[in-house]
């Protein structure tokens, strides 16, 4: 047996410092220092980029690719010429300009690409800029020879590096799909200044704001006004300069045909320029806090109390809901205020609006209600993200282990997570019947209006493709949690692609019957889809069945 | 009492993650009332075994029992007896301090509230700040004062003292004093060995997964050397053939050696000259720590050569 005596020989056997001394460190050059630190920054955002531009530049490619196939014929190409008529689509999509060329088609779908390519660099820049303070992983780089100028700028070249491998990714795949070059490279460019302009801007807030939520909302608060403008200058009365507001409609004039592309660079290029500007004069704040507002002594001593886990689900799902409703209830609201308008614009192209309905499968477009229908087929998508969010904040309390606070209580597992899942589908249904409500009072107030009960019906009609979000990403979190978020979130995004695109891309119906918002009905201008429903609110709940017992069954992992 | 359920209890309980062995057999019972610190280096398998018997992770094989509840497939009953504090504790950065304490009370089935101020003050916490306002020290006073105010038969702690400073260390210790005069048991993994000897009455030790020792301090003493100093005047003792004694110094009047064993015979063939003066010594905790923590490095030393 060993005895103390040994311990003793070994702290005898320490090595002495015989001779002289190692030298100490120098601090290494600021260059090299600045260089790793870029290093460390770019491998954190590596599989993300990797994620978004091959999905953004692979689907604008397809677009291009498959163009010559899908509207070879005069018909078809008469009917995307039409689509410029229909302000519906303007505004989601941005400008038309002559989609009956491959350029213009692909320019068209980028303007709601650009949309995710802006959530991307916002998510991205959020992530360097206070992700890694958040989770504490900042103080061993603060601490390094490195200060917070240093560190900015490292994050923005590395966000950089991603945006212009995008533009590239862009440039050569639509170039090879069959688009003029210049376009395919100014697309490129467009896009990712557009991106990088997004990025920066979380950089920026990153340094006002003093928490990641209130950094991301600030920018996310921004795109949405920039969409609800592209949404009024789509408008039949709205005068043309209204497009030239907001980088969403600048990067409407790419066509070649509006020769405006010199104004579109030069917008991109300012807007980036000052934002630039402005973050790296902004870097002076301390750790853990913004320059409007510290985030240190947040003291609430009349905070009310929270007695149940019941209350805390309520308490946790609440920030996101109304944040979430906020954003469907505005875009469902404009869409509203704006159906007349709409409707009477596309009334004036039966043929055309009847062609390109039934080259869409949709129904109503001249009529407020077939708006209605058109602005909650996005709405779904909102409301299937917000769920998907849930199941990927409920696998964070089990990541962060918070969930322990309450499991070694008498709290059993599966309560738990039924309490969980059934405040996430409660307010996914009281989101969706906002919006219904919303709808109908806005349609009521341009005078064309829906009744209450379609607007209710337009939103029940979205409630089973979010609930279904919400099992599968139930699912995941209970066979495999660490999956939870880029699995459930890819679902999602990958499911509505499919439908908005995978028709384009000549996929067999089979596989585009995959996607549960093919299967929406245009509730109220059509009858809602019931056995569609049905099916996805079975399988919702097998999903959530198996994830709750998956949960019931395995260990719990850390992040 | 032998007949008496043991409040914890370990059986065969192995548990694998992948090819890594984690936990392999551990048998080990906690009587009603008693004190046990947990003790090993870094990834000895002590916060496995606390989850394990928390039903947090499922065992490979073997049970974990709370009260003879099974703690896999009865976690809610075994979990109505016990009061967990983690090593570290990750608050809800959006509730105060109060109402991350008023929700683990209401969710434990109920609190003292009188304690919990008690604890407040002697703690020296302001509960009226945001969860990501609290530095990681104030953090950990949350996790202490929630699981002391329900007063639990049971409380299990993982390296329950981390972050307090010594003060608030001092007034912790205090606290378990305290409970144990209460009547209630402690299952303790901590680092600090002051703190295990302090409290602590009896000691289990875990090497890479398995319980090499188990008893009160007393008993892990005597299975140790014993320094023994002594001087003498005149020729030196002859010590040639007393058994258990080793690293041996005998010069210029001073002797220094290690005995393990009975010293019996040391001291009667130390008789045979003239010792004006002797003084034995048993091994700390952090001694006997550190031998069970050597005999660890040499063994995987040996495993890699």
């Amino acid at each position: 047996m060993a005895t103390v005596t040994r311990r003793q020989r070994a702290r005898a056997a320490v090595p002495a410092n015989v001779g002289s001394p190692p030298a100490l460190v120098e601090v290494r050059s600021p260059a090299a220092v600045w260089w790793r630190t870029y290093r460390h920054h770019l491998r954190l955002l590596r599989n993300g980029a990797i994620a978004w531009i091959v999905g953004l530049a692979g689907i604008g490619w397809g677009v291009a690719a498959t163009f010559e196939m899908r509207h070879g014929s005069p018909e078809e190409l008469a009917v995307l010429r039409d689509m410029v008529g229909i302000p519906a689509f303007e505004a989601l999509m941005g400008r038309y300009v002559r989609p009956d060329t491959v350029e213009g088609l692909v320019l068209s779908r980028w303007g709601w690409f650009a949309i995710l390519a802006a959530v991307w660099g916002m998510l991205a820049a959020a992530k360097l800029f206070r992700g890694a303070e958040e989770s504490g992983h900042l103080e061993p780089l603060r601490a390094g020879a490195i200060g917070p100028r240093g560190l900015l700028t490292s994050g923005l070249a590395a966000l950089y590096t991603t945006h212009v491998i995008f533009a590239l990714a862009i440039g050569v795949g639509h170039t090879v799909g069959g688009m003029d070059p210049m376009t395919s490279w100014a697309t490129g460019a467009a896009m990712a200044l557009l991106t990088a302009a997004f990025a920066t801007g979380v950089g920026l807030t990153s340094q006002l704001a003093s928490t990641r939520r209130r950094a991301v909302g600030v920018v996310g608060a921004a795109l949405g006004v920039t969409l609800v403008v592209r949404v009024v200058a789509a408008a039949s009365a709205t005068p043309e300069w209204m497009w030239w507001t907001t980088p969403f409609g600048w990067i409407g004039y790419l066509h070649e045909v509006d020769q405006a592309r010199g104004y579109v660079f030069l917008g991109l290029g300012l807007l980036l320029a000052t934002l630039i500007v402005l973050a790296l004069g902004t870097t002076r704040r301390d750790l853990h806090a913004g320059l409007l507002g510290g985030g240190e002594d947040v003291s609430d001593p009349d905070a009310r109390p929270v007695r149940s886990q019941l209350a805390l689900a309520v308490r946790l799902t609440a920030g996101p809901a109304r944040t979430w409703g906020l954003i469907v209830g505005a875009m469902v609201l404009i869409f509203g205020l704006l159906a007349r308008d709409f409707a009477d614009a596309a009334a004036d192209l039966p043929t055309t609006v009847a062609m390109v309905e039934a080259s869409l499968g949709w129904s109503g477009l001249d009529t407020a209600a077939g708006i209605v229908a058109w602005s909650f087929l996005f709405a779904v998508l909102l409301l299937a993200v917000f769920a998907a969010g849930q199941t990927v904040a409920i696998r964070e309390e089990e990541a962060t282990w918070r969930i322990e606070h309450l499991l070694v209580r008498p709290v059993s597992r599966v309560r738990w997570l039924v309490t969980r899942i059934v405040v996430a589908a409660v307010a996914v249904v009281v989101i969706a019947l906002v919006a219904g409500v919303l709808a109908w009072i806005a349609t009521t107030l341009v005078g064309t209006p829906i009744t209450l009960m379609e607007g209710l019906r337009a939103a029940i009609n979205i409630v089973p493709v979010a609930l279904l979000a919400l099992g599968i990403g139930i699912a995941v979190f209970g066979l495999a949690p660490r999956l939870t978020a880029p699995l459930t979130y890819g679902l999602v995004i990958g499911a509505f692609l499919l439908d908005f695109v995978g028709g384009l891309l000549e996929l067999p119906e089979p596989v585009l019957d995959l996607s549960p918002f093919r299967h929406l009905a245009a509730v109220p201008a059509a009858g809602m889809n019931v056995r569609a429903a049905l099916v996805m609110l079975a399988v919702a709940a097998g999903a959530l069945v198996i994830g709750t017992i998956g949960f019931r069954r395995r260990d719990l992992q850390e992040a | 009492m032998p007949s008496e359920t043991p409040v914890v209890r370990f059986e065969d309980t192995s548990k694998h993650f992948g090819e890594v062995i984690a936990l392999d057999r551990l048998n080990l019972e906690v009587a009603s009332g008693e004190i046990v610190g947990l003790l090993g280096p870094n990834g000895a398998g002590k916060t496995t075994t606390l989850r394990t018997l928390l039903g947090l992770i499922k065992p490979t094989s073997g049970r974990a029992e709370i009260f003879g509840i099974d703690a896999w497939r009865e976690p809610v009953a075994a979990h109505g007896k016990l009061a967990y504090i983690p090593g570290e504790f990750h608050v809800w950065p959006q509730l105060t301090g109060a109402q991350i304490l008023d929700l683990l009370g209401a969710v434990s089935g109920g609190y003292d509230p009188a304690l919990r101020d008690e604890l407040v003050q002697r703690f020296n916490f302001d509960p009226s700040k945001k969860g990501r306002s609290y530095s990681k020290g104030n953090r950990q006073k949350i996790a202490v004062i929630a699981a002391l105010m329900t007063r639990t038969p049971l409380l299990v702690m993982d390296e329950p003292s981390s972050g307090l400073d010594p003060l608030m260390e001092a007034t912790f210790q205090d606290c378990l004093r305290e409970a144990k005069a209460r009547g209630q048991t402690i299952l303790l993994s901590s680092h600090i060995l002051s703190e295990v000897e302090a409290v602590c009455d009896r000691v289990a030790v875990l090497r890479q997964g398995v319980l090499v020792e188990y008893g009160t301090l007393a008993e892990l003493r005597h299975l140790h050397a014993h320094t023994v100093e002594a001087t003498y005047e005149g020729d030196p003792p002859d010590l040639a053939g007393v058994p258990g004694i080793e690293d041996v110094y005998v010069r210029d009047g001073v002797i220094r050696l290690q005995v393990t064993g009975s010293t019996d015979p040391l001291l009667k063939a130390l008789a045979t000259a003239h010792v004006p003066s002797i003084q034995m010594r048993e091994p700390s905790l952090e001694e006997l720590f550190h031998a069970y923590y050597d005999e660890s490095a040499d063994a995987s030393a040996g495993a890699a050569g």
